[in-house]
């Protein structure tokens, strides 16, 4: 007896000729672009190495091959991850203090004569640059820890006070009417509609916070402190040790890279992929 | 049975001299598996009317009533936008207003948007989807939730005419299906003639000035002489209170 077997359904429909040169070209683009940013930390590298005993004494611009040694060695030597980690501790507890703080302005500031009780407080503290505050508290507090957070938290509560208080004034009261209509309860309403909509405006206030809050830590541990990495700067400075003064400016920029195309690209991939439906 | 009662309702907005009186001593009775339409041109109080019956405003006075089998009826809307949440998925949007999220109540959602022809959607968000099918959606959620009366803001005025046509029919279909009581504000005097049973013309200054039945069988083809005669007669109902409106 003859039985029919069906042809088992192919997986993909071939791929056309066209398709596979776009890919193609695309792909070219890809690598392209990759060379070119090497190519760009190759000229720099090579023009730091050759001016490196060449145009400047060595010992006042040290080589990259010879700052990377010093960088291993202090890697190793746990002063790297140790300064790190008092830095961070700094950052972390000044920055949550500045966003508790700068977002229940950006709250408060909804209403009429509080905005107006807030509103040049928030101005200056958007305005004024960090290396302000970070003189002031070094004067006033010397090396005691309140000094850098005070510092952390002039500089950036604002700039969370003003994402907030935007991302509130711009909330939509035609979903939040929606809800309404259909019996959704506050609760359900504020974690499917209010935060979803604040959430960019919060993580742009923290990206941009976080970054100020960082550049404003190191300045004040250069003036004033006794651990971080900007005491250290400031100790291989004194000390007229140039390796070992660029080994923090590296370390600096790698932990910076790390931050933004790892966490926050994670963060915004996660959490705001919804956005990129809306260009499409 | 869905009853909805309505006594001498009124509706101001502003005061002093920039008083504006949206709904004027407005009465009606409405029950039962009807689909009402609210017809009048812009600013005569219509969409007014639907947010006061649908509860997202409140009168100035009088009463509203909207009950089912005498107790509080469940209530659905659709917007003259889609209104979705743009961070939740087609089907997230449809189980963000309903009561719980069991297997049932999103086998539910998920009937409903098979029946609005987006059954392979729900996994899309919003904004991969064009306007009318987002409108779909917005259809979609309001049945989901069975209400007993379902409110329409001039649903379709957004969409292209081939589009709004064959959603027009949809929501025909659907509405046959599911008998719900629906109110349906329009501007569109043809639409009106070929959906509902009953046409309620409003005039400038919020008063009901017509109250008209329409007896003809559906589905309605606009093309039958019946239907283009009951639109002409309401077109002129339209006219004569326009004239009045304006004396």
């Amino acid at each position: 007896m003859a039985t029919a077997v069906a042809s088992p359904p192919t997986s993909a429909p071939p791929r056309t000729s066209e398709e596979e040169r776009v890919r193609a070209a695309r792909r070219r683009d890809r690598i392209n672009a990759v060379a070119w940013r090497l190519a760009g930390y190759a000229f720099f590298l090579g023009l730091w190495e050759f001016a490196s005993g060449r145009l400047m004494d060595e010992r006042l611009l040290p080589g990259p091959v010879d700052v990377l040694r010093t960088f291993g060695e202090l890697w190793a030597s746990g002063k790297v991850p140790g300064a790190f980690a008092d830095t961070l501790t700094r950052i972390g507890i000044g920055f949550a203090i500045a966003f508790v703080v700068g977002a229940a302005i950006g709250i408060l500031m909804q209403n009429r004569l509080l905005n107006g009780f807030f509103r040049d407080a928030v101005t200056i503290g958007v305005t004024t640059p960090g290396l302000i505050w970070a003189l002031i508290t070094a004067i006033i507090f010397g090396n005691r820890p309140w000094g850098p957070l005070i510092a952390i938290v002039l500089t950036t509560f604002a700039l969370i006070s003003v994402n907030v208080a935007e991302g509130i004034k711009a909330l939509p009261k035609d979903l939040i009417d929606m809800a309404k209509s259909f019996g959704v309860g506050v609760v359900r309403r504020n974690r499917q509609i209010v935060i979803p909509h604040l959430a960019p405006y919060i993580f742009t206030g923290v990206r941009f916070g976080f970054s100020i809050a960082w550049k404003v830590t190191v300045l004040t541990e250069v003036f004033s402190s006794s651990s971080g990495i900007g005491f250290e700067m400031r100790t291989a400075s004194q000390l007229f040790r140039l390796p070992e003064f660029l080994t923090w400016i590296l370390a600096f920029y790698v932990f910076a890279l790390l931050l933004e195309k790892v966490v926050l690209e994670v963060i915004e991939r996660r959490f705001f992929a919804w956005r990129d439906t809306i260009k499409s | 049975m869905a009853e909805i009662t309505v006594r001498n309702l009124h509706k101001e907005f502003g005061v002093g001299a920039d008083k504006i009186v949206a709904l004027d001593d407005v009465n009606l009775d409405i029950s039962g598996h009807v689909f009402v339409s609210i017809v009048g041109a812009s600013g005569c109080g219509k969409s007014t009317l639907l947010n006061i019956l649908s509860g997202i405003e409140t009168p100035s006075h009088g009463q509203v009533q909207i009950t089912e089998d005498g107790r509080p009826a469940a209530k659905g809307y659709v917007f003259q936008a889609a209104r979705l949440l743009p961070w939740r998925t087609v089907m997230d949007n449809l189980l963000f207003v309903q009561k719980d999220r069991s297997e049932q109540t999103r086998a539910r959602c998920q009937r409903y948007l098979d029946m609005v022809q987006l059954g392979d959607k729900g996994r899309k968000y919003p904004g991969e989807l064009s306007g009318g099918m987002q409108q779909r959606v917005g259809i979609a959620r309001a049945f989901s939730t069975e209400p007993d009366v379902l409110f329409m803001d001039e649903p379709f005025s957004h969409l292209d005419a081939i589009t709004a046509r064959s959603l027009r029919a949809e929501l025909q279909n659907m509405w046959q299906e599911t008998r719900k009581t629906v109110i349906f504000v329009t501007h569109d005097v043809g639409e009106a003639v070929e959906l509902s049973n009953r046409i309620l013309v409003f005039a400038k200054g919020g008063h009901l000035a017509d109250d008209i039945d329409m007896p003809l069988p559906f589905p309605r083809d606009v093309a039958d002489p019946e239907v283009a005669v009951a639109k002409a007669n309401v077109f002129r109902t339209f006219e004569q209170i326009g004239a009045l409106a304006v004396s």
